[in-house]
Order: structure tokens, then C-alpha cells, then sequence
């Protein structure tokens, strides 16, 4: 108990260099790359005004000035502007747009992931149904993507990105998210790993012998873990979304960044790369923020010694 | 015991099958012969043919070879990462578990496709290849399969366990790599490793989907190779859009299934006793 700190510290810090070091990480490599930055976007020998470009976009003074310049806009919400994408459109209002698409997605993503993680705690999924669980889990998310896709095609025709056909788009990928290469399967598993090995402790036979609940006694305890694996799975949700909303044609950030892999449009990608890159940093301060409250607790908690004479 | 073998040997047969394929790829597929456009495995064996009756063996041939040596050697590489997780918890110093822990941390914070189409965004359409990709995802696998590992070596007794071993007059190598890498860890580390080959092989598959869906380059491989993600790509025009493709998507959806398999029978294969 003594060095408790160095876990949540460690991840704070984590938290708090990943929104600046991500993109300084990708300048860096920008630069690294052969040529100029502003004549990749702009070839001199096919596209005139290199130089005026460079100079307007803050190319010209080396990567420090531009990664500078990008963390200070970014601060107040100011993104720079896409380079082939949406040429000269402001990447904030891209990311603006496209963002609630892959919120909702991974919201819905994330019903099936939590009603497995409840029902495992409680003991309302049997240990059985995990084989069954595992193997639906084995398929790769383009596979069912790919199959919800085409129903869409089948069932909606020619209105197949109308109103309608876009939230079965929606509901479609949640579903795929949540169930597909193993999110679901590793849900239940991993909950159910955790709460049985707690069950194993002695104050969880203590607590039963005084007829209180275990499930009660159990969670403060597990919370850090908990926190840790419901983290993960959001990663692995937000990895997934990528493939998933390119496939069934949903206009989210994973597309968006798709896009401006495919054009090489590093404004695109730098935003939503950090974007990523944010969301997962708070991810992180959540995870410590339990950490410390749950060793805030187990210290103020009364020794055994001073336990015993009380009782 | 025979269940054990069983998988070996299910695993074995299948990595050799994917290894067949890939050893003997053509460079190009052949030229086109519109008569047997859409043919199906009985005219043109063994798998029928694409819409310019060229056969698809030849695109499964070229996808495993596309994908096979990347992800092998992917597994390999998060595998050494994870016994060196294992080994290092073993020498029970903190400041080297929190070093690792920070590590850890930055490199799993991010969603793993993000930076991997950072990194496939940055890689110069000249040196584009699987390898590049498949070790950048089995470094951001590391961490996780570190700490899995790490934890095993922990409830050996970390540091304490190879004390006591060294008591009873072990070397140094035989306690390391016999009692607990191959006695110990094996599990976790085979099992980690057939993972990252599953998921590098759906990576590739991932990749060249979009690409195929956007009529682009791909990530993955030069323009001269077909990879699985075409095949499943024609067999989604057969539910989709009706097209005479049904055959592409069941060797497709075939080919992924024996990567699967021999992934699991691989874990289970090294299961502990």
C-alpha cells in the first residue's frame, strides 16, 4: 500500500502528455517524411503558389513553429484547416460534424458490453454461455459489417442512405462493435475473472456469514480493475469504429480519418488523431481518479489491530 | 493429452496448407478469358473463377501471401515482448515495473487503428508493405500481453520463486527459459502471440477492404496482388448487388475460418495442464 500513488501518477502523467505529444509525434514524422510538407500537398511542378501556401498554412518555418502554433489553436478549439479532404475547410467543423455520428455509435456499442459486464457480475449469464459468447466473438468486425451492409443494400434498394437506412446503418454497426471481435465475449469473461477471484477473499466469506450482500462488499474493491477493462473496451470500441463506419457508410470520425489517410491529408488526420488522442487521456484521468478514491478509502479504513479491540 | 495433440496437429496442418498457398503465389494473376467470367468451381477448379474468368486460388494464393509472413512474424515479435514482461517482473524491481507501466500506458492509450492509419499515412507509397503494420500493432499488443505475462510471473512468486530455484542449485538459463518461460508462461505467451496473428490477418483484411471499397491502393501490398479482403469484397456483391459471386465470399469467409482455427487450436494446443 505504501508506493499506492505510482499507478494513478503514472497514468495522470500519461493523461496529461498524450493531447501534446500525439501530434507533436505526427509533425515530427510530417517532417521526417522526403520532401516538403507544402509540396506534397501542393507539387511545384503541377500546382502553382507552393510558397504562398506554405507561408498561409504555416509551413514555412520548420516544424517546431508549425507544431507550436497548431497545440496553441488547438487549445481554443481551432483545428487548421484540411488539406485535401475539405480542401481549406476549417478541420473543426469536420471533426463537429462527424462527431456525434461515432459518439452514438460507440454509446450504443457499448449497451451490449455493459449489459454482459452486469449480467456476469450478478451471475445472470452462466459461465457456459461463454464458449458460445467466444466463438461469435472469433468473427472479425468487417465480416459482419460487411453482411449488415449488404442487407442494408437488399432491404432499402435504391433509398439505402435515406433517413431511415441510416439509423439501421447506425444500430447495425453498434451492434457489430459490441458483439464482434470479441468485445462482448471479453466483457463477460473479463468480469466475471474479476469478481470471482474477489469472491476468493476472505472478507467476501465474512461479509456472507453477517448476511450482507458480497456483491455490495465487492465492488469498491474492484472498482480500479472494473474502471481499467471498461476503458479498454471503449478503446477497442473507438479502434473498431474505423472499419465499421467506412464499411456501412456512416459519417463519423473514423471515416473522416479514414479519408484523410487515404488523400494523405495530415491536417485531417493530426485533428482527429489528437482528438483520439484527448478522448483517451480522459479515459485515463477517470481510470486514476478511481484509483486514488479507492486508496483514499482503504486508508482511512481502520487498522486490524484497532478493528479487533473495537469489535 | 490427446486433446492437446489433436490441436497441434490441426494447427500444424493448417499452417502448412496457408504456408502452400503463400509459397506459391504468382507474381501476377493470369490473363483474363472473359468465357469463364463468374465460372464456378466446376469449370474452373478448384474455386471457381472472378469476373474476368480468372481463377480465385490465385487470389487466395497472393492474399496468403500477402499475409502469412507479417503476422507470423508479428506473433513472434509480441512474444518476445511478453516473456520479456514475465521475465522482468521476476526481478522484482519497482522502478522497473513503473517504467514499464508508463510505457505500457502511453503505447495502449491510443485506439490501436488509429495509429496504425497514422502510420500507414506516413509510410512512403514506395516501402508500403504488411510488415511495417503488422509489428507496429504487435507493439501496441505488447503492452497488454506484457502485464498478462508479468501477472503469471507474479503469482509464481515473482523474484522469490527463481530465489528459490537458484537454492536448489538451477542455472540462471534453465530457471529463466525452462521454468518459467516454457513451464510458466507458455500459455499466455502462445496464446497472446496466436491473438496478434488473428488480429494482424484481420488488419490486412480490414485495410485492403476499405481500400478495394474506395477503388485505392492499398496499405498492404502493390497493386499486382489480390489479398482475401477481394475476394470477400466480390462476395458482398453477391448479396449486395446480386452478382454471380456467391463462390468468392465462401472462399473467403473459408480462408478466414482456417486462420481462425488454427489460432484457436494453436492457444489450445499450449493450454496449461
Amino acid at each position: 500500500m505504501a508506493a499506492w500513488w505510482i499507478r494513478p501518477g503514472v497514468r495522470l502523467l500519461a493523461a496529461l502528455s498524450l493531447p501534446v505529444l500525439v501530434p507533436g509525434i505526427i509533425t515530427a514524422l510530417i517532417w521526417a517524411l522526403p520532401g516538403d510538407p507544402a509540396e506534397i500537398i501542393c507539387p511545384p511542378a503541377t500546382c502553382g503558389g507552393t510558397a504562398e501556401l506554405a507561408a498561409r498554412w504555416n509551413l514555412d518555418a520548420g516544424p517546431w513553429s508549425f507544431y507550436s502554433e497548431w497545440v496553441s489553436s488547438a487549445f481554443n478549439g481551432e483545428f487548421g484547416r484540411s488539406w485535401r479532404v475539405e480542401q481549406g475547410l476549417p478541420v473543426a467543423d469536420l471533426l463537429w460534424e462527424s462527431t456525434p455520428v461515432t459518439v452514438t455509435l460507440v454509446l450504443l456499442a457499448l449497451v451490449p458490453i455493459l449489459l454482459g459486464a452486469v449480467g456476469a457480475a450478478t451471475g445472470l449469464i452462466p459461465a457456459k454461455a461463454d464458449g458460445v459468447f467466444s466463438a461469435v466473438g472469433l468473427v472479425p468486425a468487417l465480416v459482419f459489417a460487411l453482411l449488415g451492409s449488404a442487407m442494408i443494400v437488399v432491404r432499402f434498394g435504391a433509398g439505402a442512405f435515406g433517413d431511415e437506412a441510416m439509423t439501421w446503418r447506425l444500430l447495425i454497426g453498434a451492434a457489430v462493435l459490441g458483439i464482434s471481435d470479441g468485445a462482448f465475449a471479453s466483457a463477460v469473461s473479463g468480469v466475471r475473472g474479476l469478481f470471482q477471484s474477489e469472491r476468493n477473499q476472505r472478507y467476501v466469506s465474512i461479509a456472507i456469514l453477517r448476511g450482507e450482500a458480497p456483491l455490495a462488499n465487492m465492488l469498491p474493491n474492484v472498482a480500479p480493475a472494473l474502471v481499467g477493462q471498461m476503458r479498454a473496451r471503449v478503446l477497442h470500441l473507438l479502434s473498431g469504429a474505423v472499419v465499421v463506419e467506412v464499411v456501412l457508410g456512416l459519417t463519423g470520425v473514423g471515416d473522416l480519418l479514414w479519408a484523410g489517410t487515404l488523400l494523405q491529408d495530415f491536417g485531417v488526420v493530426l485533428a482527429a488523431a489528437t482528438a483520439f488522442a484527448t478522448l483517451s487521456a480522459l479515459l485515463l484521468v477517470v481510470q486514476a481518479i478511481v484509483e486514488i478514491v479507492t486508496a483514499m478509502h482503504v486508508l482511512r479504513a481502520p487498522t486490524v489491530p484497532a478493528a479487533v479491540v473495537v469489535a | 493429452m490427446m486433446r492437446r495433440q489433436l490441436s497441434g496437429a490441426v494447427a500444424a496442418l493448417v499452417l502448412v496448407a496457408l504456408l502452400g498457398l503463400a509459397l506459391t503465389a504468382p507474381a501476377h494473376l493470369s490473363d483474363a478469358n472473359r468465357d469463364l467470367a463468374f465460372a464456378g468451381p466446376g469449370a474452373v477448379p478448384p474455386f471457381g473463377g472472378d469476373q474476368l474468368g480468372r481463377p480465385l486460388l490465385q487470389y487466395a494464393q497472393q492474399g496468403a501471401s500477402v499475409v502469412v509472413g507479417p503476422a507470423i512474424g508479428a506473433a513472434a515479435f509480441v512474444a518476445l515482448l511478453s516473456i520479456a514482461g514475465g521475465l522482468l517482473r521476476c526481478v522484482g524491481d519497482q522502478r522497473v515495473d513503473a517504467a514499464i507501466q508508463a510505457l505500457g500506458e502511453v503505447l495502449g492509450a491510443l485506439p490501436r487503428m488509429v495509429v496504425i492509419l497514422v502510420a500507414a499515412m506516413l509510410i512512403p507509397s514506395g516501402s508500403r508493405g504488411l510488415l511495417p503494420l503488422a509489428l507496429l500493432w504487435a507493439l501496441l499488443a505488447a503492452p497488454g500481453a506484457a502485464d498478462e505475462a508479468a501477472a503469471v510471473a507474479e503469482r509464481l512468486g515473482g523474484a522469490r520463486f527463481v530465489e528459490a530455484l537458484r537454492a536448489h542449485g538451477f542455472s540462471w538459463s534453465r530457471v529463466f527459459l525452462y521454468h518459467i518461460v516454457l513451464l510458466n508462461l507458455r500459455p499466455v505467451v502462445v496464446r497472446q502471440a496466436s491473438e496478434v496473428l488473428l488480429q494482424v490477418t484481420f488488419l490486412e483484411l480490414g485495410l485492403s477492404y476499405l481500400a478495394v471499397q474506395d477503388n485505392q491502393s492499398s496499405f498492404t501490398h502493390s497493386d499486382s496482388l489480390k489479398s482475401w479482403a477481394d475476394l470477400l469484397y466480390m462476395g458482398y456483391t453477391s448479396i449486395g448487388l446480386g452478382m454471380p459471386t456467391g463462390h468468392a465470399l465462401v472462399l473467403g469467409l473459408g480462408l478466414v475460418a482456417m486462420v481462425t482455427l488454427m489460432a484457436k487450436m494453436t492457444t489450445s494446443m499450449a493450454k496449461a495442464r
